[in-house]
């Protein structure tokens, strides 16, 4: 494989699971929620469970977001620092 | 939704075992005989023949095979050491390298006609992810002890409330993320190149997809290899 051909396909990897990762992480605490009013408290909090449980779901999919963000720029931060540490 | 015709499935249907016509079977014999089982065996077969016949001895001027291999390997093997350190990339090389084998050749065989791809099934994928994700925590736990909980913590102790369930959502999210989406990916690859080849397979209609096909399939053994590789040293790490 040619380097920008490696290159695409590594940055493919990198965010192209963003979006998925953004929606499990809705379902699972939308899920969580629903199962909370409608097993455990048999429907008698209903709806409030279901909207708190949306709403972690919601921010642990912007925290997954925001870790390849962040591990983006470490890895560059690195990149920059070694490129410095060869030329210095 | 399978492939039309599957070699493997006629031939076992020959000798008379039991083939599985829904997705899973009833009977344990059933079970083993299912299209995605004896698929994953032919691909574990072909990885074990092939590397073995290629390789032979090493020797100090590789020949053909032993050149292949040792662009295979050592293209892994920077990427690994890229991702997680020397330390780390040589202590789990010989696992993460046989997923990314296994996932990568799984995903191109359900490109030959007669095929399947056992990443198409969800029971292959969930059981890929699963050893993943137990394996991630385990690391967690040899390297910190019990104090690897305050990975789920979040850096203040006022932020406790708000951060735990944050945390084991998306922790739990990688579970679900990591095997449906390489089961839908090549599930979808299949069902489109199957449904393709019905409707229009004289006139060559699947090619293109076949040729996005390949490209699904590196990048889909890339994205879990990768992914395997980050939570490996993120479970590692100091927690905030």
């Amino acid at each position: 494989m040619s380097d920008v051909k490696k290159e695409f396909v590594q940055l493919l990897a990198n965010y192209g699971h963003i979006g998925f990762t953004f929606v499990a992480a809705i379902v699972i605490g939308m899920g969580g929620g629903i199962y909370l009013d409608q097993k455990v408290f048999d429907g008698r909090t209903s709806p409030w469970f279901t909207f708190i449980g949306l709403a972690f779901g919601i921010a642990a999919g912007y925290k997954a977001l925001f870790e390849v963000i962040w591990r983006d720029r470490k890895a560059e931060e690195k990149k920059a620092r070694e490129k410095k540490d060869h030329e210095g | 939704m399978e492939h039309p015709i599957l070699f493997i499935s006629i031939i076992l249907e020959k000798l008379g075992l039991p083939v599985p016509h829904g997705p899973v079977g009833h009977t344990f014999l059933e079970q083993l005989c299912a299209p995605y089982m004896t698929y994953t065996w032919l691909v574990m077969a072909f990885l074990f023949l092939v590397s073995r016949l290629t390789l032979g001895n090493l020797e100090m001027i590789p020949g053909k095979g032993q050149n292949f291999w040792e662009l295979v390997i050592g293209g892994m093997d920077d990427f690994f050491t890229d991702n997680m350190g020397r330390e780390m990339a040589d202590k789990f090389f010989p696992m993460i390298a046989t997923f990314a084998l296994y996932i990568a050749v799984a995903n191109l065989i359900g490109l030959i006609p007669g095929f399947m791809s056992p990443t198409s099934s969800l029971n292959t994928t969930l059981a890929l992810t699963l050893i993943v994700w137990f394996s991630h925590h385990l690391i967690g736990f040899r390297e910190h002890g019990l104090h690897y909980y305050k990975h789920f913590m979040g850096p203040v102790w006022w932020l406790v409330p708000l951060l735990l369930p944050i945390e084991i959502i998306s922790n739990l999210a990688r579970l679900l993320s990591l095997s449906i989406r390489l089961f839908g990916n090549i599930m979808a690859k299949e069902t489109l190149l199957a449904i393709l080849f019905m409707l229009a397979g004289g006139f060559f209609a699947p090619l293109p997809i076949m040729i996005l096909g390949v490209l699904v399939s590196v990048v889909q053994a890339m994205v879990f290899v990768l992914l395997t590789v980050v939570y490996f040293s993120q479970a590692r790490e100091h927690a905030h």
